[in-house]
């Protein structure tokens, strides 16, 4: 580690050759912290630049799909490396600009709402955002959930490509879409049975983006404690949304062992202990 | 007042309240190590924190975020810290340590939308409703645009 020339005793190093520089001295400071760094930068001079990036027409239309305009700015949206406002602000000049209709912004301009609306119940609840909002709809006891993650899926080895890939991303980049969130957190909650703490609180160690307000509620939407009926998907979902490219390499999808293969009735009736459930559209 | 700056995690913009009242005041930011411990955290989240504070005009340090930010504050001979408010339930528990000691003074952002209190929470459709007109009303356009079906309606 590079102490600096002049620093202050206990002052942290500001001064470094490289990127692998930096991750050997914060490997030294934080040995208790696993990994190595993402690959996605810190710092406002990259936030300027996704910002300056920023597709709301297309985000709109495609902000589902894995290959979709999405923004990625929250890793600097979550530290206010981008404040929400300034955010706002880019959306509004972008539709000066292009001269679109204003409904060709509507859906960013809401997710930045949702953004707004989390730490607004952040404020509200404290503490509270790690219990249960409401009571699961699942038909399943509290107690009939794991409380920690299994192995195989921290090791990114179920024999899912999907799943095994979203872990491996989430490990190796500290991002995820939205999309990739909600099938791996429905996959923990619901096939897994697995308490959402425990996945909460494996998002937050990793993901750049990783909010307690955001990060919590959205898992208890999945789970059910803060939506009317627990969140599912099934292969036809994932492989539309993912052009289909987990599916294609996966043995679980041709050996017949796929256990999103199904319609929503037969998984609801293979999951949850009353009747609800489906694939509806897509909290943040 | 001569404060000092305690930048933490919820502001590490230019849009932070308390760099832009007090320019070129001594700054500092904590890692917090207990809660580095205590939530596990990767280092990829530590790297992209350390990154972006490497663009902002702050003394980095890591330990007891209250002790430090008070030790710091001696060093400059402050008699004040000045920060900008934050959300999570930690922060509160820091400032009050903080406070017993030095006038702290917390500076809220710009908010990104301006309601009247109270705002009911319980669903996010409740939330949209009143704020969507109010972000909309500052644009040419006016009004928003027609109503988005959602999840939870």
């Amino acid at each position: 580690m590079r102490s600096g020339d002049s620093l202050p005793p206990g002052d942290l190093p500001r001064q470094f050759a490289s990127r692998a520089e930096l991750e050997t001295t914060l490997r030294q400071l934080f040995p208790e912290a696993p990994g190595g760094l993402s690959p996605i930068p810190g710092g406002r001079r990259a936030a300027e630049t996704a910002l300056a990036a920023i597709d709301p027409l297309a985000y709109g239309r495609s902000r589902n799909h894995l290959d979709g305009a999405v923004t990625r700015l929250s890793p600097w949206i979550r530290h206010d490396v981008l404040s929400l406002v300034e955010v706002r602000e880019a959306v509004f000049a972008w539709l000066e600009r292009s001269g679109q209709p204003p409904a060709a912004a509507q859906k960013l301009i809401n997710e930045l709402g949702w953004r707004d609306y989390w730490q607004r119940l952040w404020r509200q609840l404290g503490d509270g955002i790690w219990h249960d909002r409401e009571p699961l709809k699942t038909g399943h006891a509290p107690e009939r959930y794991a409380a920690a993650l299994p192995a195989d899926l921290l090791e990114a080895r179920t024999g899912l490509a999907c799943i095994d890939g979203f872990a491996h991303e989430l490990h190796a980049t500290g991002w995820l879409h939205n999309h990739a969130r909600m099938w791996l957190a429905s996959y923990v909650v619901h096939w897994r049975r697995v308490r959402w703490q425990a996945g909460a609180r494996w998002f937050l160690q990793h993901l750049l983006d990783g909010d307690p307000a955001s990060n919590n509620l959205s898992w208890q939407w999945v789970a059910s404690s803060f939506s009317s009926k627990p969140y599912l998907f099934n292969r036809d979902n994932l492989e539309r949304f993912s052009s289909g490219r987990y599916c294609r390499t996966c043995v679980a999808a041709t050996d017949g062992t796929c256990p999103f293969d199904a319609s929503y009735e037969q998984l609801q009736a293979q999951l949850l202990a009353v009747e609800s459930g489906s694939e509806s559209e897509i909290a943040p | 007042m001569n404060p000092v700056l305690w930048i933490h995690g919820e502001a590490l913009g230019p849009a932070n309240p308390a760099l832009l009242a007090h320019p070129g005041a001594p700054a500092v930011f904590v890692f917090d190590r207990q809660l580095i411990a205590q939530a596990g955290l990767s280092l990829k989240r530590l790297g992209f924190l350390y990154e972006c504070l490497l663009e902002l005009p702050v003394t980095l340090r890591h330990g007891d975020v209250a002790e430090e930010v008070l030790a710091f504050a001696r060093r400059h001979g402050a008699d004040g810290v000045v920060t900008s408010a934050g959300v999570d339930p930690r922060f509160a528990l820091l400032c009050d340590r903080i406070a017993a000691q030095l006038p702290l003074q917390v500076l809220e952002p710009e908010p990104f939308v301006a309601l009247p209190e109270p705002v009911d929470l319980r669903r996010f459709s409740r939330y949209w409703r009143r704020a969507e007109p109010v972000l909309w009303a500052r644009t040419e356009a006016g009004a928003p645009p027609a109503r988005a079906r959602r999840w939870d309606r």
